[in-house]
């Protein structure tokens, strides 16, 4: 299962960083996105071990159940994932406002007024 | 006490500044009580400093690595530190006369009073790394005293390029001062102990067998080399002369200079005497004090005479500390004091006469003989001890040096060059004063200087140089007992023995008599022939001057550092990320093909795996290929959706429930964004990069990308510390009254995490408010 993960993570990354490297502007913000996936899940392996069938959740009397998944890293992913949200939703009104600007998505044309 | 005077001094320093008002030589004289007061405070040590004890006080710092504030009193500091502080009180009372009209003496006195303390410091270091914290300090003292008329660029030249050389010398240094320590600790010396010169110098010979003596060794002496100005780091000295004169004659002449003299006289017990201490320092010192000496017998401007004396007979106290030997310990500290004292004359009277004659180009000067009787008196009672004539001090110095050469233990090679350095230093220092004296005090004034009135010995401003002056002739006639009191621990400390030693103005015929007496009668025949020897050849030709060739070092520095910028910063985004990418390779990657791959299990069967698993698994990669394919806003946004659907699934499959919930709810949202930005944007994609260009990132991402596939394997398979998942998995319900434990975690035992979190996201909120406002107000 680990090696499943792995293969995903190398995609995305892989797949990030290709798009990180493209001249377009609409390229460079999904390479964002496609990254931080691969972060997400990068994360999510760090943990104590990853579980089939059983999330963090304790019964009444306070037990977890047996084998119980990492709620560690799950409680940092949550964190990430709303940030990166945030990221994502501010660089796609800066490109959104760039392409007003300027009109084009071509970082190398992206001079500005100035 | 010893602590007590170094840091009283630093901390005293900003006094200094109160030589901004009121009558400032009287200030100047008030505040030169300071070093006075240390200079009795240390004179009174002077009884139970004998033979090669030590009184130690200690400030304990980082014990465990051997680091303290350690200072130790022994006859070699104290021979500097009274050197430091008796000319120190000189120094400053004559600035206050020399700069009486300079608005910023009181800076001046401040840098002066701080460079005093570093030196104390350093002189008193009882360990080597108290100490470099005092050679780089005044190092940068030095800078800015050098700088002080930092509106010439002359001055910030010499400043600079002084501050390049001694404190480069002072990295290479400090680790040879370490790379000392690790050989003392090898040497069995304990780890607390490693860097006490004590502990090192009894610890000398294992540290000599050890491998660590060459580097250390070698790294030392660009440190003492670069401080004291030798060949070929000598150009910073006559560049210093920017300086104003009173520091010219503290620093460039009498103390800092010496540092590196200092250093190496006293690892000399411990250290010296191996093929390499003697050849390097007989050779390099040697020929810097011939060099020196010859250089100076050509110079016009006189503080730059001065400064090439100063470096030749720097050049000549390394030289004895590498012949070794008794008479070599004992040359070392007469000529250490007979130096300072004909030397802070000397400068301190160059500085009389630019300030009453307006100028100090030999050139343009005469006749001062009759103008400034007194002044002309004590120059030429400072130029006689220079130049080794019978009965002055220089005179005592120079028998020794002789003696030293003659009964060196070293081989005959050695010794004769050394013998020959010291013939031509003292023929050249003889010529060198010579033209001195004569060109500024005999003959008749030039037509400048017939013009200028009030051309005057100086009152106040002549008693300073009037001091050591005087001291050059009575020490060797009537206080060589006390003199030898007080040289006879230091030569001990240098020597690794006690030698008991008595100077004495005549020791009968011998040959270094007649040596120096042939000097003597060679040079006088020499001096009289001083206008054609300045003008025989070898001239140095302009671009082989050690400042202009450190000045197109920087200079090239420059060009090289302003070219790598420009090919690196092109301001593109991709470039950055591309270095950014092939950087993340090479240290990564390159460590992990090597040692982690190896041991690396790819495949561990799995018998839970699923169908729907696998499907999901092999569905991100083909939605990731789609994306970068994508020719089309739409299908790159279907795309990137698939991608994020399949994540939220990876997280229900594997225990993450809220994980899951959130990434659909931040995957919608994101859609409905992308699909209301795309909108504007050109429809169809258009290719920017070329065919290659785009290979050449694919295989690049696709190295990233396995790279991080193989660190997960890695790392995932490995548990090198106490998970935490326990301690909040047991404390959830108890202490965080909650079940799910992931929402404990993030609103009570991470709370402010979330907190931050928050505000991040309303930072982007702000963010993207205001650049939709920018919208409006523009329409």
């Amino acid at each position: 299962m680990i090696l499943i993960l792995a293969i995903t993570i190398g995609c995305l990354f892989a797949g990030g960083f290709y798009l990180l490297l493209r001249r377009s502007l609409v390229k460079l913000i999904l390479g964002l996105i496609l990254l931080s996936h691969g972060v997400n899940l990068l994360i999510f392996t760090m943990g104590d071990g990853v579980r089939r069938g059983a999330p963090p959740i304790v019964d009444k009397n306070g037990v977890a159940p047996f084998n119980v998944a990492d709620p560690v890293v799950q409680a940092l992913i949550l964190t990430a994932i709303v940030i990166s949200f945030g990221l994502t939703a501010f660089i796609l009104t800066l490109a959104y406002r760039a392409n007003q600007v300027t009109g084009s998505d071509d970082l190398d044309t992206m001079q500005g007024e100035g | 006490m010893l602590p007590a005077i170094v840091l009283i001094t630093l901390a005293l320093a900003p006094l200094g500044l109160l030589a901004r008002t009121g009558p400032r030589p009287l200030v100047g004289w008030a505040l030169a009580l300071l070093p006075a007061l240390s200079f009795a405070l240390l004179l009174f040590q002077l009884p139970q400093v004998t033979g090669t004890t030590q009184i130690r006080e200690v400030i304990p710092w980082v014990p465990a690595m051997g680091v303290e504030l350690n200072f130790a009193l022994d006859g070699l500091s104290l021979l500097f530190a009274l050197v430091i502080t008796g000319i120190g009180t000189l120094i400053i009372g004559y600035a206050g006369h020399y700069m009486h009209d300079d608005p910023g003496l009181g800076r001046f006195l401040l840098y002066l009073l701080l460079f005093m303390g570093a030196m104390l410091g350093l002189v008193l270091a009882g360990n080597v790394l108290t100490m470099f914290i005092f050679w780089e300090l005044t190092s940068v003292t030095s800078y800015l005293l050098i700088g002080y008329k930092h509106d010439y660029p002359g001055a910030r030249r010499g400043a600079l390029q002084s501050l390049v050389i001694t404190a480069g010398g002072g990295l290479a240094l400090l680790l040879g001062l370490l790379i000392l320590g690790e050989g003392a600790r090898q040497a069995g010396v304990a780890p607390n102990q490693i860097y006490n010169f004590d502990a090192i110098i009894a610890a000398g010979d294992a540290i000599k067998a050890g491998p660590l003596y060459t580097p250390a060794l070698l790294l030392i002496l660009v440190g003492a080399f670069t401080k004291s100005a030798q060949f070929p780091f000598h150009f910073w000295l006559p560049g210093a002369m920017q300086a104003p004169t009173p520091a010219s004659a503290f620093l460039h002449s009498a103390t800092m200079v010496k540092a590196g003299v200092y250093l190496l006289a006293r690892l000399a017990p411990g250290l010296g005497d191996t093929p390499l201490w003697n050849a390097a320092l007989v050779l390099v010192g040697g020929f810097t004090f011939a060099f020196g000496a010859l250089v100076a017998t050509r110079k016009d401007d006189i503080k730059a005479l001065l400064a090439y004396t100063t470096l030749s007979m720097l050049g000549g106290l390394i030289m004895l500390i590498g012949l070794g030997g008794k008479y070599a310990a004992e040359a070392v500290v007469v000529n250490i004091l007979a130096h300072a004292l004909y030397k802070s004359a000397l400068f301190m009277i160059a500085g009389i006469i630019d300030h009453e004659a307006g100028s100090r180009d030999l050139r343009q000067l005469g006749g001062l003989r009759r103008m400034m009787p007194a002044t002309a008196f004590f120059i030429a009672l400072a130029l006689l001890s220079q130049m080794g004539i019978p009965v002055f001090f220089g005179f005592v110095g120079k028998e020794l040096l002789i003696e030293a050469a003659l009964s060196s233990p070293l081989a005959d090679p050695l010794r004769y060059a050394a013998l020959t350095a010291i013939v031509v230093a003292a023929v050249g220092y003889i010529i060198a004063a010579w033209r001195l004296f004569k060109y500024a005090f005999l003959g008749t004034p030039s037509p400048t200087l017939a013009q200028r009135h009030h051309v005057a010995d100086p009152r106040g401003m002549l008693v300073p140089p009037a001091i050591p002056a005087l001291l050059s002739i009575i020490i060797p006639l009537a206080l060589l007992p006390w003199a030898s009191q007080l040289l006879a621990p230091a030569a001990s400390v240098i020597y690794g023995k006690e030698i008991g030693f008595k100077l004495a103005l005549w020791h009968g015929v011998n040959s270094a008599l007649m040596i120096s007496s042939a000097a003597i009668l060679v040079g006088a025949v020499l001096a009289r022939f001083e206008r054609p020897l300045a003008a025989m050849p070898p001239h140095l030709p302009a671009w082989a001057d050690g400042a202009t060739l450190l000045d197109r070092l920087l200079a090239g520095v420059d060009r090289v550092g302003a070219l790598i910028t420009r090919s690196l910063q092109t301001g593109q985004l991709r470039r950055y990320m591309l270095y950014n990418t092939i950087t993340l390779l090479l240290i990564t990657g390159v460590p992990f093909v090597l040692y982690v791959l190896p041991g690396l299990t790819f495949f561990s069967p799995d018998p839970q795996l699923r169908v729907y698993e696998a499907f999901a698994a092999a569905l991100i990669p083909i939605a990731v290929v789609a994306t970068i394919r994508a020719e089309s806003r739409l299908s790159a946004i279907i795309a990137v959706g698939v991608v994020g659907a399949m994540v939220s699934l990876f997280f229900v499959l594997f225990s993450a429930p809220d994980l899951a919930l959130t990434q659909l709810l931040i995957e919608v949202l994101s859609t409905v964004f992308l699909l209301l930005v795309f909108s504007i944007l050109p429809a169809r994609f258009a290719t920017l990069s070329s065919n290659t260009t785009r290979m050449r990132d694919a295989i690049l991402a696709g190295m990233v990308g396995l790279l991080v596939a193989g660190l997960v394997l890695a790392t995932a398979t490995t548990t090198s510390f106490e998970p935490l998942a326990p301690y909040y998995l047991e404390n959830s319900l108890a202490k965080g009254k909650g079940q799910n434990v992931v929402n404990v975690i993030l609103v009570d035992f991470r709370g402010f995490d979330t907190m931050g979190e928050v505000t991040v996201l309303l930072t982007a909120l702000l963010g993207i408010y205001g650049l939709l406002r920018m919208r409006r107000e523009k329409r």
